[in-house]
Protein backbone atom coordinates (compact mmCIF):
# COMPACT_ATOMS: atom_id res chain seq x y z
CA UNK A 1 0.00 0.00 0.00
CA UNK A 2 1.32 3.41 -0.91
CA UNK A 3 1.42 5.82 1.94
CA UNK A 4 1.68 9.40 0.84
CA UNK A 5 3.85 11.91 2.58
CA UNK A 6 1.53 14.08 4.63
CA UNK A 7 3.72 17.12 5.19
CA UNK A 8 6.63 17.24 2.80
CA UNK A 9 9.33 19.70 3.75
CA UNK A 10 11.32 21.34 0.99
CA UNK A 11 14.82 19.88 1.15
CA UNK A 12 16.45 23.10 -0.03
CA UNK A 13 15.42 24.90 3.13
CA UNK A 14 18.10 22.98 5.01
CA UNK A 15 20.84 24.27 2.78
CA UNK A 16 21.33 27.75 4.11
CA UNK A 17 24.82 29.18 4.53
CA UNK A 18 26.00 29.40 8.11
CA UNK A 19 25.93 32.92 9.47
CA UNK A 20 27.71 32.64 12.81
CA UNK A 21 31.04 33.47 11.24
CA UNK A 22 30.43 36.11 8.64
CA UNK A 23 32.33 38.20 6.10
CA UNK A 24 34.69 39.67 8.71
CA UNK A 25 36.22 36.24 9.30
CA UNK A 26 36.55 35.74 5.52
CA UNK A 27 38.29 39.13 5.18
CA UNK A 28 40.58 38.28 8.10
CA UNK A 29 41.57 34.94 6.57
CA UNK A 30 42.05 36.58 3.18
CA UNK A 31 44.21 39.50 4.32
CA UNK A 32 46.27 37.33 6.67
CA UNK A 33 46.68 34.86 3.79
CA UNK A 34 47.83 37.27 1.08
CA UNK A 35 49.92 39.29 3.54
CA UNK A 36 51.85 36.30 4.82
CA UNK A 37 52.00 34.67 1.37
CA UNK A 38 53.45 37.77 -0.28
CA UNK A 39 56.02 38.14 2.50
CA UNK A 40 57.15 34.52 2.18
CA UNK A 41 57.28 34.66 -1.64
CA UNK A 42 59.11 38.01 -1.54
CA UNK A 43 61.80 36.63 0.76
CA UNK A 44 62.07 33.45 -1.29
CA UNK A 45 62.60 35.43 -4.49
CA UNK A 46 65.42 37.38 -2.86
CA UNK A 47 67.07 34.24 -1.50
CA UNK A 48 66.91 32.68 -4.95
CA UNK A 49 68.65 35.74 -6.37
CA UNK A 50 65.79 37.09 -8.49
CA UNK A 51 65.25 40.24 -6.46
CA UNK A 52 67.83 42.81 -5.28
CA UNK A 53 67.81 44.13 -1.69
CA UNK A 54 66.74 47.55 -3.00
CA UNK A 55 63.34 46.15 -4.03
CA UNK A 56 62.50 44.99 -0.47
CA UNK A 57 60.23 47.96 0.37
CA UNK A 58 58.10 46.99 -2.63
CA UNK A 59 57.81 43.27 -1.98
CA UNK A 60 57.88 42.84 1.81
CA UNK A 61 54.96 44.99 2.97
CA UNK A 62 52.69 41.96 3.46
CA UNK A 63 52.74 42.08 7.30
CA UNK A 64 50.80 45.37 7.09
CA UNK A 65 47.99 43.43 5.41
CA UNK A 66 48.20 40.75 8.12
CA UNK A 67 47.81 43.49 10.77
CA UNK A 68 44.78 44.98 8.98
CA UNK A 69 43.30 41.48 8.70
CA UNK A 70 43.77 40.89 12.43
CA UNK A 71 41.76 44.05 13.08
CA UNK A 72 38.82 42.47 11.26
CA UNK A 73 38.98 39.48 13.60
CA UNK A 74 38.86 41.77 16.62
CA UNK A 75 35.93 43.61 14.99
CA UNK A 76 34.10 40.32 14.63
CA UNK A 77 34.36 39.50 18.31
CA UNK A 78 31.48 40.43 20.54
CA UNK A 79 33.43 42.39 23.13
CA UNK A 80 36.68 43.92 21.96
CA UNK A 81 38.07 44.79 25.38
CA UNK A 82 37.91 41.11 26.32
CA UNK A 83 40.15 40.18 23.40
CA UNK A 84 42.99 39.87 25.91
CA UNK A 85 41.17 36.83 27.31
CA UNK A 86 41.97 34.99 24.10
CA UNK A 87 45.72 35.24 24.49
CA UNK A 88 45.79 33.48 27.84
CA UNK A 89 44.98 29.99 26.57
CA UNK A 90 47.64 29.01 24.03
CA UNK A 91 47.65 25.45 25.34
CA UNK A 92 44.13 24.75 24.21
CA UNK A 93 42.98 27.41 21.78
CA UNK A 94 44.03 27.99 18.18
CA UNK A 95 42.63 31.51 18.37
CA UNK A 96 45.12 32.13 21.17
CA UNK A 97 48.02 30.45 19.36
CA UNK A 98 47.11 32.45 16.28
CA UNK A 99 47.48 35.65 18.24
CA UNK A 100 51.11 34.78 18.98
CA UNK A 101 51.87 33.52 15.47
CA UNK A 102 50.35 36.62 13.84
CA UNK A 103 51.98 38.96 16.34
CA UNK A 104 55.46 37.56 15.66
CA UNK A 105 54.80 37.60 11.90
CA UNK A 106 53.63 41.23 12.02
CA UNK A 107 56.35 42.51 14.36
CA UNK A 108 59.26 40.73 12.64
CA UNK A 109 57.82 41.59 9.21
CA UNK A 110 57.44 45.27 10.00
CA UNK A 111 61.00 45.40 11.42
CA UNK A 112 62.39 43.77 8.25
CA UNK A 113 60.33 46.13 6.12
CA UNK A 114 61.46 49.13 8.16
CA UNK A 115 65.14 48.14 7.90
CA UNK A 116 64.74 47.80 4.12
CA UNK A 117 64.24 51.59 3.90
CA UNK A 118 67.60 52.33 5.56
CA UNK A 119 69.72 52.13 2.35
CA UNK A 120 67.33 54.65 0.74
CA UNK A 121 68.09 57.01 3.61
CA UNK A 122 71.79 56.63 2.98
CA UNK A 123 72.43 54.25 5.90
CA UNK A 124 74.34 51.00 5.41
CA UNK A 125 72.89 47.67 6.52
CA UNK A 126 76.00 45.60 5.88
CA UNK A 127 76.78 45.57 9.63
CA UNK A 128 73.39 44.03 10.30
CA UNK A 129 73.76 41.04 7.99
CA UNK A 130 73.62 38.40 10.76
CA UNK A 131 70.68 40.09 12.46
CA UNK A 132 68.93 40.44 9.11
CA UNK A 133 69.45 36.77 8.32
CA UNK A 134 67.98 35.73 11.68
CA UNK A 135 65.05 38.12 11.18
CA UNK A 136 64.51 36.92 7.60
CA UNK A 137 64.43 33.26 8.61
CA UNK A 138 62.13 33.97 11.58
CA UNK A 139 59.88 36.11 9.38
CA UNK A 140 59.73 33.46 6.67
CA UNK A 141 58.85 30.69 9.14
CA UNK A 142 56.14 32.74 10.82
CA UNK A 143 54.76 33.98 7.50
CA UNK A 144 54.32 30.35 6.42
CA UNK A 145 52.89 29.53 9.86
CA UNK A 146 50.37 32.37 9.45
CA UNK A 147 49.32 31.06 6.02
CA UNK A 148 48.83 27.55 7.43
CA UNK A 149 47.17 28.90 10.58
CA UNK A 150 44.35 30.59 8.62
CA UNK A 151 43.22 27.10 7.63
CA UNK A 152 43.87 25.52 11.02
CA UNK A 153 41.71 28.14 12.77
CA UNK A 154 38.72 27.10 10.69
CA UNK A 155 39.58 23.41 10.96
CA UNK A 156 39.73 23.67 14.75
CA UNK A 157 35.93 23.94 14.91
CA UNK A 158 35.98 20.17 14.67
CA UNK A 159 32.26 19.62 14.45
CA UNK A 160 31.69 21.31 11.10
CA UNK A 161 32.40 18.47 8.66
CA UNK A 162 33.19 20.79 5.74
CA UNK A 163 36.09 22.33 7.64
CA UNK A 164 37.35 19.28 9.49
CA UNK A 165 40.13 18.15 7.19
CA UNK A 166 43.89 18.82 6.91
CA UNK A 167 43.23 19.60 3.24
CA UNK A 168 41.73 22.94 4.32
CA UNK A 169 44.99 24.33 5.78
CA UNK A 170 46.73 22.95 2.68
CA UNK A 171 44.25 24.73 0.40
CA UNK A 172 44.51 28.01 2.27
CA UNK A 173 48.31 27.80 2.33
CA UNK A 174 48.60 27.26 -1.43
CA UNK A 175 46.02 29.98 -2.01
CA UNK A 176 47.96 32.33 0.30
CA UNK A 177 51.13 31.69 -1.66
CA UNK A 178 49.46 32.13 -5.06
CA UNK A 179 47.61 35.33 -4.10
CA UNK A 180 50.71 36.49 -2.22
CA UNK A 181 52.88 35.95 -5.32
CA UNK A 182 50.37 37.93 -7.34
CA UNK A 183 50.41 40.74 -4.77
CA UNK A 184 54.18 40.94 -5.18
CA UNK A 185 53.77 40.93 -8.99
CA UNK A 186 51.27 43.79 -8.87
CA UNK A 187 53.33 45.72 -6.34
CA UNK A 188 56.53 45.50 -8.40
CA UNK A 189 54.60 46.24 -11.60
CA UNK A 190 52.98 49.31 -10.03
CA UNK A 191 56.39 50.49 -8.80
CA UNK A 192 58.00 50.06 -12.22
CA UNK A 193 55.13 51.94 -13.89
CA UNK A 194 55.33 54.81 -11.37
CA UNK A 195 59.13 55.01 -11.50
CA UNK A 196 60.13 54.12 -15.10
CA UNK A 197 63.69 55.33 -14.49
CA UNK A 198 64.30 52.35 -12.17
CA UNK A 199 63.72 49.92 -15.05
CA UNK A 200 61.53 46.83 -15.26
CA UNK A 201 62.82 43.83 -13.23
CA UNK A 202 62.23 41.34 -16.05
CA UNK A 203 63.93 38.40 -14.36
CA UNK A 204 61.99 38.79 -11.10
CA UNK A 205 58.67 39.22 -12.90
CA UNK A 206 59.24 36.13 -15.04
CA UNK A 207 60.15 34.06 -11.99
CA UNK A 208 57.12 35.37 -10.11
CA UNK A 209 54.61 34.80 -12.91
CA UNK A 210 55.84 31.24 -13.48
CA UNK A 211 55.77 30.48 -9.74
CA UNK A 212 52.34 32.01 -9.47
CA UNK A 213 51.00 30.06 -12.46
CA UNK A 214 52.27 26.78 -10.99
CA UNK A 215 50.70 27.68 -7.63
CA UNK A 216 47.30 28.34 -9.25
CA UNK A 217 47.37 24.91 -10.88
CA UNK A 218 48.33 23.26 -7.56
CA UNK A 219 45.60 25.26 -5.82
CA UNK A 220 42.99 24.08 -8.34
CA UNK A 221 44.10 20.49 -7.73
CA UNK A 222 43.94 20.87 -3.93
CA UNK A 223 40.52 22.56 -4.19
CA UNK A 224 39.25 19.61 -6.25
CA UNK A 225 40.65 17.12 -3.74
CA UNK A 226 39.17 19.10 -0.87
CA UNK A 227 35.68 19.20 -2.37
CA UNK A 228 35.75 15.50 -3.27
CA UNK A 229 36.93 14.54 0.22
CA UNK A 230 34.21 16.65 1.84
CA UNK A 231 31.55 15.24 -0.49
CA UNK A 232 32.53 11.74 0.51
CA UNK A 233 32.82 12.57 4.21
CA UNK A 234 30.16 11.49 6.65
CA UNK A 235 27.58 13.95 7.91
CA UNK A 236 26.93 17.32 6.40
CA UNK A 237 30.06 17.58 4.24
CA UNK A 238 28.05 16.52 1.21
CA UNK A 239 25.45 19.21 1.86
CA UNK A 240 28.12 21.87 2.24
CA UNK A 241 29.53 20.92 -1.16
CA UNK A 242 26.02 21.01 -2.63
CA UNK A 243 25.41 24.39 -1.08
CA UNK A 244 28.60 25.66 -2.66
CA UNK A 245 28.21 24.06 -6.08
CA UNK A 246 24.48 24.25 -6.68
CA UNK A 247 22.88 25.97 -3.70
CA UNK A 248 22.75 29.57 -2.55
CA UNK A 249 26.52 29.94 -2.90
CA UNK A 250 26.74 28.71 -6.51
CA UNK A 251 27.54 32.17 -7.91
CA UNK A 252 30.28 32.63 -5.32
CA UNK A 253 31.76 29.28 -6.37
CA UNK A 254 31.38 29.27 -10.14
CA UNK A 255 31.89 32.98 -10.85
CA UNK A 256 33.90 34.13 -7.82
CA UNK A 257 36.18 31.15 -7.29
CA UNK A 258 36.33 29.23 -10.57
CA UNK A 259 36.01 31.95 -13.24
CA UNK A 260 37.66 34.90 -11.47
CA UNK A 261 40.05 32.92 -9.30
CA UNK A 262 41.24 30.24 -11.72
CA UNK A 263 40.08 30.52 -15.35
CA UNK A 264 40.68 34.22 -16.01
CA UNK A 265 44.12 34.37 -14.34
CA UNK A 266 45.31 31.20 -16.09
CA UNK A 267 44.08 32.39 -19.50
CA UNK A 268 45.26 35.99 -19.10
CA UNK A 269 48.67 34.90 -17.85
CA UNK A 270 48.90 32.54 -20.81
CA UNK A 271 48.32 35.51 -23.12
CA UNK A 272 50.82 37.58 -21.13
CA UNK A 273 53.50 34.97 -21.66
CA UNK A 274 52.98 35.49 -25.42
CA UNK A 275 52.71 39.29 -25.31
CA UNK A 276 55.11 40.46 -22.61
CA UNK A 277 54.69 44.16 -23.42
CA UNK A 278 50.94 44.00 -22.64
CA UNK A 279 51.21 44.57 -18.90
CA UNK A 280 47.52 45.35 -18.65
CA UNK A 281 46.94 41.61 -19.07
CA UNK A 282 49.01 40.95 -15.96
CA UNK A 283 47.21 43.66 -13.99
CA UNK A 284 43.85 42.18 -14.99
CA UNK A 285 44.97 38.61 -14.20
CA UNK A 286 46.28 39.76 -10.82
CA UNK A 287 43.12 41.67 -9.93
CA UNK A 288 40.91 38.72 -10.86
CA UNK A 289 43.10 36.30 -8.90
CA UNK A 290 42.99 38.46 -5.79
CA UNK A 291 39.19 38.76 -6.02
CA UNK A 292 38.98 34.98 -6.51
CA UNK A 293 41.17 34.45 -3.44
CA UNK A 294 38.70 36.41 -1.34
CA UNK A 295 35.73 34.46 -2.70
CA UNK A 296 37.52 31.19 -1.89
CA UNK A 297 37.63 32.14 1.81
CA UNK A 298 34.15 33.59 1.65
CA UNK A 299 32.70 30.43 0.09
CA UNK A 300 34.50 28.05 2.45
CA UNK A 301 33.45 30.02 5.54
CA UNK A 302 29.80 30.37 4.54
CA UNK A 303 29.44 26.78 3.29
CA UNK A 304 30.46 25.41 6.70
CA UNK A 305 26.98 24.31 7.68
CA UNK A 306 26.83 22.03 10.65
CA UNK A 307 24.89 18.92 11.43
CA UNK A 308 21.23 19.77 11.79
CA UNK A 309 19.89 19.81 15.32
CA UNK A 310 19.49 16.15 16.19
CA UNK A 311 16.33 16.64 18.28
CA UNK A 312 14.72 18.60 15.46
CA UNK A 313 15.75 15.86 13.04
CA UNK A 314 14.24 13.21 15.32
CA UNK A 315 10.90 15.04 15.40
CA UNK A 316 10.95 15.44 11.62
CA UNK A 317 11.52 11.71 11.20
CA UNK A 318 8.86 10.91 13.77
CA UNK A 319 6.23 13.02 12.00
CA UNK A 320 7.31 12.08 8.51
CA UNK A 321 8.42 15.61 7.71
CA UNK A 322 11.60 14.67 5.92
CA UNK A 323 9.97 12.91 3.01
CA UNK A 324 11.31 15.08 0.24
CA UNK A 325 14.78 15.08 1.70
CA UNK A 326 14.89 11.28 1.74
CA UNK A 327 13.59 10.95 -1.80
CA UNK A 328 16.11 13.47 -3.07
CA UNK A 329 18.97 11.74 -1.32
CA UNK B 1 23.21 15.43 44.93
CA UNK B 2 20.92 13.77 42.41
CA UNK B 3 21.48 15.09 38.92
CA UNK B 4 18.44 16.83 37.47
CA UNK B 5 17.70 17.70 33.87
CA UNK B 6 15.06 19.46 31.83
CA UNK B 7 12.65 16.98 30.33
CA UNK B 8 10.71 18.30 27.36
CA UNK B 9 7.50 16.68 26.16
CA UNK B 10 6.91 18.33 22.79
CA UNK B 11 3.48 16.74 22.47
CA UNK B 12 2.22 18.89 25.33
CA UNK B 13 3.74 22.14 24.05
CA UNK B 14 1.22 24.63 22.66
CA UNK B 15 3.80 27.05 21.31
CA UNK B 16 2.79 29.88 23.63
CA UNK B 17 6.46 30.81 24.13
CA UNK B 18 5.91 31.75 27.77
CA UNK B 19 9.16 29.88 28.49
CA UNK B 20 11.10 32.22 26.19
CA UNK B 21 9.60 35.33 27.79
CA UNK B 22 10.13 34.10 31.34
CA UNK B 23 13.71 33.11 30.58
CA UNK B 24 14.59 36.48 29.06
CA UNK B 25 12.96 38.41 31.92
CA UNK B 26 14.73 36.28 34.53
CA UNK B 27 18.18 36.51 32.95
CA UNK B 28 18.18 39.95 31.35
CA UNK B 29 15.31 41.87 32.93
CA UNK B 30 13.93 42.48 29.45
CA UNK B 31 10.80 40.93 27.99
CA UNK B 32 12.60 39.96 24.80
CA UNK B 33 12.36 36.36 23.55
CA UNK B 34 15.37 36.86 21.28
CA UNK B 35 17.53 37.08 24.42
CA UNK B 36 16.10 33.94 25.96
CA UNK B 37 18.15 30.77 26.65
CA UNK B 38 15.38 28.56 25.32
CA UNK B 39 13.97 28.51 21.81
CA UNK B 40 10.68 27.08 20.57
CA UNK B 41 11.06 25.52 17.13
CA UNK B 42 7.77 25.56 15.26
CA UNK B 43 6.10 23.59 12.50
CA UNK B 44 3.08 25.88 12.30
CA UNK B 45 1.40 23.99 9.44
CA UNK B 46 0.84 20.95 11.64
CA UNK B 47 0.74 22.70 15.03
CA UNK B 48 3.91 21.08 16.31
CA UNK B 49 6.26 22.87 18.70
CA UNK B 50 9.55 21.84 20.20
CA UNK B 51 11.15 23.87 23.01
CA UNK B 52 14.91 23.45 22.76
CA UNK B 53 17.62 24.38 25.16
CA UNK B 54 21.08 23.24 26.26
CA UNK B 55 21.31 19.49 26.82
CA UNK B 56 24.24 19.85 29.27
CA UNK B 57 26.07 17.03 27.50
CA UNK B 58 28.47 14.72 29.29
CA UNK B 59 31.16 15.46 26.70
CA UNK B 60 30.30 19.02 25.72
CA UNK B 61 31.63 20.19 22.36
CA UNK B 62 31.17 23.83 23.39
CA UNK B 63 33.58 23.42 26.31
CA UNK B 64 36.09 21.69 24.08
CA UNK B 65 36.24 24.45 21.47
CA UNK B 66 35.85 27.55 23.66
CA UNK B 67 39.04 29.60 23.15
CA UNK B 68 38.88 31.41 26.50
CA UNK B 69 37.47 28.56 28.60
CA UNK B 70 34.48 30.76 29.40
CA UNK B 71 32.36 27.72 28.63
CA UNK B 72 33.00 25.28 31.46
CA UNK B 73 31.55 22.37 33.37
CA UNK B 74 30.09 23.05 36.81
CA UNK B 75 30.83 19.71 38.51
CA UNK B 76 28.55 20.34 41.50
CA UNK B 77 25.37 20.63 39.54
CA UNK B 78 26.28 18.67 36.38
CA UNK B 79 25.70 21.65 34.15
CA UNK B 80 27.60 23.60 31.53
CA UNK B 81 27.99 27.29 32.24
CA UNK B 82 29.35 30.29 30.36
CA UNK B 83 31.35 32.82 32.36
CA UNK B 84 30.11 36.20 31.13
CA UNK B 85 33.36 37.88 32.08
CA UNK B 86 35.47 35.54 29.99
CA UNK B 87 33.26 35.13 26.91
CA UNK B 88 34.53 37.11 23.91
CA UNK B 89 31.51 36.37 21.73
CA UNK B 90 33.45 34.49 19.04
CA UNK B 91 30.50 32.07 18.51
CA UNK B 92 32.78 29.03 18.14
CA UNK B 93 30.63 27.16 20.69
CA UNK B 94 27.50 27.89 18.63
CA UNK B 95 29.18 26.42 15.55
CA UNK B 96 30.25 23.33 17.47
CA UNK B 97 27.01 22.54 19.32
CA UNK B 98 24.87 19.84 17.65
CA UNK B 99 21.72 20.99 19.48
CA UNK B 100 21.51 24.61 18.29
CA UNK B 101 22.45 25.94 21.69
CA UNK B 102 24.21 28.18 23.03
CA UNK B 103 22.61 31.33 21.67
CA UNK B 104 24.07 34.74 20.93
CA UNK B 105 22.82 37.72 22.92
CA UNK B 106 23.07 40.65 20.53
CA UNK B 107 22.61 43.21 23.28
CA UNK B 108 25.42 41.99 25.52
CA UNK B 109 27.49 40.64 22.60
CA UNK B 110 28.16 37.35 24.35
CA UNK B 111 27.04 33.77 24.02
CA UNK B 112 24.45 32.66 26.54
CA UNK B 113 22.94 29.33 27.51
CA UNK B 114 20.64 27.63 29.98
CA UNK B 115 22.04 27.42 33.52
CA UNK B 116 18.92 25.82 35.08
CA UNK B 117 18.31 29.23 36.76
CA UNK B 118 20.38 28.04 39.72
CA UNK B 119 18.34 24.90 40.26
CA UNK B 120 14.96 26.58 39.84
CA UNK B 121 14.23 26.71 36.09
CA UNK B 122 11.79 29.51 35.41
CA UNK B 123 10.57 27.96 32.15
CA UNK B 124 9.35 24.97 34.18
CA UNK B 125 7.54 27.19 36.66
CA UNK B 126 5.72 29.12 33.97
CA UNK B 127 4.92 26.28 31.55
CA UNK B 128 1.22 25.89 32.27
CA UNK B 129 0.78 22.69 30.26
CA UNK B 130 3.78 20.98 31.84
CA UNK B 131 5.66 20.48 28.59
CA UNK B 132 8.92 21.32 30.36
CA UNK B 133 9.74 19.52 33.59
CA UNK B 134 12.79 19.49 35.83
CA UNK B 135 13.31 15.87 36.81
CA UNK B 136 15.91 13.48 38.16
CA UNK B 137 17.98 11.80 35.50
CA UNK B 138 16.91 8.35 36.69
CA UNK B 139 13.26 9.29 36.37
CA UNK B 140 13.73 10.68 32.84
CA UNK B 141 15.67 7.60 31.84
CA UNK B 142 12.89 5.36 33.15
CA UNK B 143 10.24 7.34 31.29
CA UNK B 144 12.19 7.10 28.06
CA UNK B 145 12.61 3.35 28.46
CA UNK B 146 8.89 3.00 29.13
CA UNK B 147 8.01 5.05 26.04
CA UNK B 148 10.41 3.02 23.89
CA UNK B 149 8.93 -0.23 25.20
CA UNK B 150 5.42 1.03 24.43
CA UNK B 151 6.40 1.96 20.89
CA UNK B 152 8.11 -1.39 20.38
CA UNK B 153 5.01 -3.25 21.56
CA UNK B 154 2.84 -1.15 19.27
CA UNK B 155 5.11 -1.88 16.32
CA UNK B 156 5.06 -5.60 17.08
CA UNK B 157 1.25 -5.61 17.22
CA UNK B 158 1.08 -3.80 13.87
CA UNK B 159 3.41 -6.34 12.34
CA UNK B 160 1.36 -9.25 13.68
CA UNK B 161 -1.91 -7.75 12.45
CA UNK B 162 -0.40 -7.24 8.97
CA UNK B 163 0.69 -10.89 8.85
Amino acid sequence: MYTGRAYPVDYRRYLKPQTEWGWQVAVYLYLAGIGSGSFAIGLLMEWLGYSPYSLRPMILWGPILVAIGALFLVLKLGIKRRFLNTILNPKTSWLSRGFYILSICIIVGVIIWGISFLPRLGLSVSNLSTLLLVLDITGFIFALATAIYTGILIQSVKYVVFWDTPLLPALFTVSSLSTGAMTVVLSVLGYSILTPSQGYPEQLMNALTITEWILIVIEAFVLGLYLVSRYRAEGYGKDSVRLLLSGNLRFVFWIGIIVLGFLFPIILEGFYSLFHEQRLLLILAGSFLLIGGFFLRFGVVYAGIKEENSLQKLIEYQYNLRALKETQE
Amino acid sequence: MQQKVLFIDHEKCTGCRACELTCSVFHTGASNPSRSRIRVIKWEEIGLYLPLTCQHCEKPFCVEVCPTKACHIDPNQHRILIDKNLCIGCKTCILACPFGSPLFDKVEHITVKCDYCDDDPQCVRFCEVGAIQYLDVAEVSGMKQYTSAEKYTEALKMLQSNQ
